[in-house]
C-alpha cells in the first residue's frame, strides 16, 4: 500500500530526472504561505482544510510550516498579504487569486525575490507565476453539450451564471452559449447570476417561475444550483421521474439525488436523497489547493514543475455515479463519487474531492483536514 | 480671510489656544495609531523597516487612502457617496483597454481618468444638489448604472497598462529616498491644506454641521455641494488611475470590495459621520491603518476565522482611543453610572423619595375640533410612501407586457411576497434605525449567523424548533443589546459600531460552522417557506399580520413615537422626556430581532443555511427604507412606505430575472428605476 503511494506521488509530480538525493528531509522546513480569499463558501472551506491536511500528511509534514491567512473578497488586500509574506520570508506562497490580473506586480515581485507563488482555482497571468486549475472553457462547453445531446437538440432551458465579471464565469458561460448556438432550437429562456451559490440559485429561479412555470422549462444549465433546481421541482409537485435535465456543479446534495431511486443511503432527508435526477455534475475540484502545496514543494526541492497544470475535468454523470461508503482515497480510487447524508449533512458541500496525484488526501481531509496517513 | 484671522485672537485668545489641538486631534490621533500598527509590525516581524518595505507599504495603501480622501469631502459636507468604489473599477478598466505607452496617450487617459470621476460627481452632484435627493440613495444608484457599464466595457479581467506608467507611479521620486505614491499623497495633503483656506474649503464643514446656517451666513449651499460631489469624484478618479498603475490591469471587480474599508478609513481618521469636522490627513493614515491590520494579523499568525473579529475590535479601539482624549460618551457614561450608584445607596433616587406627585395639568383643549380629512392627515405619509406604489403598479404593468402572466395571476403575487418577504421584515428593523438617524451595517452576519444557528439546532428535527427559534431570536436580541449599548454607552458612531459588530459575527459564524455549516431546516420550517396549500405559500399570511403589526408600531405606539423623536432630534426628545438611550437600544435590538427572524426563515427556503447567505441584503434594505419615502438622517417615513419600496424593488427584480438581457444592462436598469423612483418622491414644497 505505501509502496503504492509512493509510485503515485512520484508519478503525480511529472518530474523531470534529475533525481538528485533528496535533500529536504534534512533541511529545515520550508516556509509556506497560503493566501485565501473569502471564507465564506463550502468550496473556499473544503479546498483550505484540504491544503492543511496535505501540509499535515506523512509526505509533507516535515517538509512544510505552513501559515493560512485570508484576503476577503478585496484584491488591494491579498496584494499586501503577498508583500506581506515576502517579507517575512516565504519560500513559496499558495493563492487562490481574487483576480487573475491584478496581483501581477505584487507577484512579479515576489518571484524577483526568490520566492514561488502558485496559483489554484483561478488564475494569474503574470509570466512567473505556476497555475493549477481545470479548463473552464472545456467546462461550460462539455457540460452545454450533454445538455444539448439529453433534449435532442430541442427545448427551452434556463441559465444560472456565476458571478459577473470574473474570468471562470465569462469563459464557462461563452463557451456554453457558443454550443447552444449551434442549435437553433435550443433556446435560453431565461438567465439569471448565481454567483455560485445555492442559496442565490433558489431566489433566482424563484423570480424566474414567478412568471413562467415548470412545464415551460426543458432543461437547465447551471453553474452552481441544479441541487436547489430538482429540490424546488419536487415541491412543485413534479414527480421524480419528470425531473428536468440538469447540467451543473458538483455538490454532494446533486450527486446523491444522481444515485438510482431506492439506492440505501444513511442519513439521507428531504430531498437529499437517491431519487435518479437526470445530471451532468462538474467542478472545479478543491483539491487544487493541496496539488498546488505539492507542486510548491516539489519546486523547492528543485524539481522541474510545469508553469501551468490542467486538472482533468470531472465528470459525473447517471452512468458514473457511484455512492463511497467511507470516501478514504482508495474508495475513490476505485471509482466512487458520491457521499453518504450522515457523513456529509450539508448537501452543498462539494464531492469532487478525488485526484490521482494527491493519496495523501480523502474525505476526511476535505471534511476537517485530517489526512489519509 | 484675514480680517478673520486678525479679529479671532482678540475675540477669544484662550478659545484659539484651545481649539487647535482639538482640531488636530483627529488626524494627530491616526498618525498616532498608524505609528503604533507600524512599530508593531517592525517589532514582532523582528525585520527590517527600509526604504523597500516603505515604499511597498506606500503603494499598497494609496489607492485606499486617495478613495477615502475622496469620501472625506462628501461625508464632511454631510453626505454619503456610494459611488465611490464602482468608478475606481470603471477607471480601470476603461485605462486597461485603451492607454497605449506613449506620454501623450498616458497624459490623455489620467486626465480622462480623473475626469470619468468628476463626471459621475457631476452626475451625482446634479440628483443632490440640484434636485435635492437623498445622497446614499442617488450614489446607490450611480453605484448600480457604473457596475453595469464596467461590465459592459470589460467582462472579464484582462487589458494591459503601460509598465513605464506603472512604474512611474508606484516607483521612486527620488530613488533611495522618495517613494512616488507617498510624493503624491504629499501633494494631496498640501493642495487640501491650500484648499482649507479658500471659501470653497471653509464651506464643506460649514455645510455638514449647519446647513441653515450656512445658508444664512451667505454660502451658496447648493453649487458648493456640487463642487463637493465633482471633487471627491475626480478623487475616485485618481485612485482608479493609481490602482490601474499598481496592479498593472484591468479587474471590472476590482474596487467594489473597497466600499466599507473607505467608511472605515474616514471615522479611523477622525472625521465624524454626518458632517461638520474632520478632513483628508486622518482619513490618509486610517487608510495606511487598515492596510497595516493585514500585516499584523500576518505577523501574529491569527487563526484565519478570526481576522473578521480582530479588525472589528482594532476598528472599535481606534475609534475609541480618538474619543477618550476628551469630554468623552464613554467617560460621562461612566460618571454617570458612579453617581447613579452612589445616589442609590444614599437612597437619593427620585423614586427612592417620597415625592409630591408634581405633574403640570394643561387645560383641556377644546374637544369639538373638527377631524381633518382621512387624506388630510395623512397627507405627508401618502406624498412620502405613495410614489413607490405608483412605480410599483408601473412595473407591474411592464411585466405583464413583456412576460405576460402577471396581473391576473395569484402565483406571480405568491412569489412576489414570498421573495419579498425577507426585505419586508429587515425593513422595520433597518427602517426603525434609520428612523432614529442610525444605520445597521451588522445585518449580513446577524442574518448568517441566525441562520446557520437555527439550521445547526434544528438539524432536521420539528421538534427542536419549540427551542432552536426561541433561542436564535434571543441571539439576534442580543446582538441588537450589544449594538445598541456600543452605541450609546460608548458614543460610537452606528457605522462605526455595527461595522465591527459585523465582522465579529463573522468570526462566531466561522468557528461556530468550522467553516461548513452543517444541519438542515426542519420540514415544518420548510413548509412554511416552500409549500403550497390551495396555492398559497404558507408564508404569507404571516407576512400580511406581521406588515399590519409593523405599520401600528412604528405609526400608532409610544415607542414608534419616540422613534420619530429622535430622529427628528435627539437633544429636544431627550428634554421632552423622551428616554432617548433606552429607546436607541430597544432600537438596535428590533432590527437585531428581525435579522434573526429573517436568518430562520431564509434557511427554511434554502432548506439549508450557508455562510454569507445575509450578505445580498444589506444595501436592498437601506435601498428599500430610502425608496419607501423615508429620510436617511431619520425622523421621517413609514412603514407602509417602506412595503411599497420592498413590493417595487421585489418586483423590479423578477421583471429584471425574466428576461434574457445580459447582468450589465439589468445593472443599469435598476439603477435607473431606484433613481427615478426618488426623483418621483422628491419634495416639490422647497
Amino acid at each position: 500500500m505505501k509502496k503504492k503511494h509512493l509510485i503515485a506521488a512520484a508519478a503525480a509530480l511529472a518530474l523531470s530526472a534529475t533525481a538528485g538525493v533528496a535533500t529536504a528531509q534534512t533541511q529545515a522546513k520550508h516556509k509556506i504561505f497560503l493566501s485565501m480569499s473569502f471564507i465564506g463558501n463550502d468550496w473556499q472551506g473544503e479546498a483550505a482544510n484540504m491544503i492543511k491536511a496535505m501540509a499535515a500528511s506523512k509526505t509533507m509534514a516535515d517538509k512544510v510550516d505552513l501559515q493560512v491567512q485570508v484576503a476577503g473578497p478585496n484584491a488591494q488586500r491579498q496584494i499586501q498579504q503577498i508583500n506581506a509574506m515576502v517579507q517575512a520570508g516565504a519560500k513559496a506562497i499558495i493563492v487562490f487569486p481574487i483576480s487573475p490580473t491584478a496581483l501581477n506586480s505584487a507577484v512579479k515581485n515576489a518571484c524577483e525575490k526568490g520566492v514561488t507563488v502558485i496559483a489554484y482555482d483561478g488564475e494569474i497571468t503574470e509570466p512567473c507565476a505556476y497555475n493549477v486549475a481545470i479548463d473552464q472553457e472545456e467546462a461550460g462547453r462539455v457540460t452545454a453539450e450533454w445538455l444539448v445531446k439529453k433534449l435532442n437538440g430541442k427545448g427551452n432551458i434556463v441559465a444560472i451564471t456565476g458571478v459577473p465579471g470574473t474570468s471562470v464565469d465569462t469563459l464557462r458561460t461563452k463557451a456554453a452559449k457558443e454550443v447552444f448556438a449551434k442549435h437553433p432550437d435550443i433556446k435560453i429562456v431565461n438567465e439569471a447570476v448565481g454567483m455560485w451559490s445555492q442559496a442565490v440559485a433558489r431566489t433566482e429561479l424563484s423570480k424566474i417561475l414567478a412568471t413562467r412555470k415548470w412545464d415551460q422549462i426543458d432543461g437547465l444549465w447551471m453553474q452552481v444550483g441544479c441541487y436547489t433546481a430538482n429540490t424546488m421541482q419536487i415541491e412543485a409537485g413534479i414527480a421524480e421521474d419528470k425531473l428536468k435535465p440538469c447540467a451543473g456543479e458538483g455538490a454532494n446534495g446533486g450527486r446523491v439525488q444522481m444515485l438510482p431511486t431506492g439506492t440505501e443511503v444513511e442519513g439521507a432527508n428531504g430531498t437529499y436523497k437517491p431519487m435518479a435526477a437526470p445530471r451532468i455534475s462538474y467542478a472545479s475540484p478543491p483539491y487544487s489547493g493541496a496539488l498546488a502545496l505539492k507542486l510548491a514543494v516539489a519546486k523547492l526541492e528543485g524539481k522541474e514543475v510545469a508553469k501551468k497544470t490542467v486538472l482533468p475535468l470531472p465528470v459525473v454523470t447517471n452512468e458514473t455515479i457511484k455512492l463511497c461508503q467511507e470516501g478514504s482515497w482508495a474508495e475513490m480510487k476505485a471509482g466512487c463519487n458520491a457521499f453518504k447524508p450522515s457523513i456529509v449533512t450539508n448537501p452543498g458541500w462539494f464531492a469532487s474531492i478525488f485526484s490521482n496525484e494527491t493519496p495523501e488526501i480523502g474525505l476526511n481531509a476535505a471534511l476537517v483536514g485530517q489526512p489519509e496517513n | 480671510m484675514n480680517a478673520l484671522a486678525a479679529t479671532a485672537p482678540r475675540t477669544a485668545p484662550s478659545s484659539r489656544v484651545r481649539s487647535w489641538p482639538d482640531r488636530l486631534r483627529g488626524p494627530l490621533i491616526a498618525v498616532g495609531v498608524f505609528l503604533i500598527c507600524l512599530g508593531l509590525v517592525r517589532w514582532l516581524s523582528g525585520g527590517t523597516l527600509g526604504y523597500y518595505e516603505i515604499g511597498t507599504l506606500a503603494a499598497g495603501g494609496a489607492t485606499l487612502a486617495i478613495a477615502a480622501s475622496g469620501q472625506t469631502i462628501v461625508v464632511l459636507t454631510g453626505g454619503f457617496d456610494l459611488s465611490a468604489a464602482a468608478v475606481i473599477s470603471l477607471v480601470n478598466v476603461s485605462l486597461a483597454g485603451q492607454m497605449q505607452d506613449s506620454p501623450g496617450s498616458i497624459a490623455l487617459w489620467v486626465v480622462l481618468g480623473i475626469g470619468i470621476g468628476a463626471a459621475t460627481g457631476a452626475f451625482n452632484g446634479l440628483f443632490i444638489a440640484g434636485l435635492r435627493l437623498q445622497p446614499i440613495v442617488v450614489t446607490l444608484a450611480t453605484m448600480f448604472i457604473l457596475q453595469g457599464v464596467t461590465l459592459l466595457v470589460m467582462d472579464k479581467p484582462g487589458g494591459e497598462i503601460p509598465s513605464g506608467f506603472a512604474q512611474a507611479l508606484t516607483g521612486d521620486a527620488v530613488p533611495g529616498l522618495l517613494p512616488m505614491p507617498v510624493l503624491l499623497l504629499a501633494l494631496l495633503i498640501a493642495l487640501w491644506v491650500a484648499l482649507k483656506n479658500t471659501l470653497f474649503g471653509k464651506a464643506l464643514p460649514a455645510l455638514g454641521s449647519d446647513r441653515e446656517a450656512a445658508r444664512a451666513a451667505g454660502l451658496s449651499v447648493r453649487l458648493h455641494e456640487f463642487f463637493a460631489y465633482v471633487l471627491a469624484g475626480g478623487l475616485y478618479g485618481l485612485a482608479g488611475v493609481f490602482i490601474s498603475a499598481q496592479t498593472g490591469s484591468g479587474d471590472p471587480l476590482v474596487g467594489n470590495p473597497m466600499l466599507l474599508q473607505m467608511f472605515a478609513a474616514v471615522v479611523l481618521g477622525g472625521t465624524v459621520l454626518g458632517g461638520g469636522r474632520g478632513g483628508i490627513v486622518g482619513t490618509i493614515f486610517g487608510a495606511y491603518v487598515l492596510m497595516l491590520v493585514v500585516n499584523i494579523l500576518l505577523v501574529l499568525n491569527v487563526p484565519a476565522f478570526y481576522s473578521s473579529v480582530v479588525e472589528g475590535l482594532i476598528l472599535v479601539l481606534a475609534v475609541l482611543a480618538s474619543s477618550l482624549a476628551r469630554d468623552s460618551v464613554l467617560l460621562r457614561t461612566l460618571r454617570q453610572v458612579v453617581a447613579r450608584s452612589a445616589a442609590r445607596s444614599a437612597g437619593r433616587l427620585p423614586r427612592q423619595l417620597d415625592l409630591p406627585p408634581a405633574r403640570v395639568a394643561l387645560p383641556m383643549t377644546d374637544p369639538t375640533v373638527e377631524r381633518p380629512v382621512w387624506w388630510r392627515r395623512h397627507a405627508e405619509a401618502l406624498r412620502n410612501g405613495l410614489p413607490a406604489y405608483l412605480c410599483f403598479v408601473a412595473v407591474l404593468v411592464v411585466t405583464q407586457f413583456v412576460l405576460g402572466n402577471t396581473i391576473l395571476s395569484w402565483p406571480y403575487y405568491d412569489s412576489l411576497v414570498v421573495l419579498g418577504c425577507f426585505l419586508a421584515i429587515l425593513a422595520l428593523g433597518q427602517g426603525a434605525v434609520i428612523l432614529t438617524g442610525g444605520l445597521d451595517l451588522s445585518l449580513p452576519w446577524t442574518i448568517g449567523l441566525c441562520g446557520i444557528l437555527c439550521a445547526g439546532l434544528l438539524s432536521g428535527s420539528d421538534a427542536a424548533l419549540a427551542y432552536a427559534v426561541p433561542a436564535v431570536l434571543a441571539v439576534g436580541a442580543l446582538i441588537g443589546l450589544v449594538n445598541g449599548l456600543g452605541i450609546v454607552a460608548l458614543g460610537l458612531s452606528p457605522i462605526v459600531m455595527t461595522l465591527a459588530m459585523n465582522g465579529i459575527l463573522q468570526g462566531a459564524a466561522l468557528v461556530y460552522s468550522g467553516g461548513t455549516p452543517s444541519g438542515f431546516a426542519s420540514p415544518a420550517l420548510r413548509w412554511l417557506m416552500t409549500a403550497k396549500v390551495f396555492g398559497v405559500t404558507p408564508i404569507v399570511p404571516f407576512v400580511a399580520l406581521f406588515a399590519a403589526g409593523a405599520a401600528i408600531l412604528l405609526g400608532r405606539t409610544v415607542f414608534g413615537r419616540r422613534v420619530y423623536a429622535i430622529g427628528n432630534g435627539e437633544r429636544p426628545a431627550e428634554l421632552s422626556g423622551v428616554p432617548v438611550k433606552a429607546t436607541l437600544v430597544k432600537v438596535y435590538m428590533l432590527s437585531g430581532l428581525c435579522a434573526a427572524v429573517v436568518g430562520i426563515l431564509l434557511s427554511g427556503f434554502s432548506g439549508q443555511a450557508s455562510l454569507g447567505m445575509g450578505d445580498d441584503y444589506l444595501l436592498p434594505s437601506i435601498a428599500v427604507v430610502v425608496v419607501g419615502g423615508a429620510l436617511i438622517t431619520g425622523g421621517r417615513g413609514s412603514y407602509l412606505g417602506m412595503l411599497g419600496g420592498v413590493l417595487l424593488l421585489t418586483a423590479l427584480q423578477t421583471l429584471l430575472a425574466g428576461t434574457t438581457l445580459p447582468y450589465a444592462t439589468r445593472a443599469i436598469l435598476y439603477g435607473v428605476v431606484v433613481l427615478g423612483a426618488v426623483v418621483a418622491l422628491r419634495e416639490r414644497s422647497h
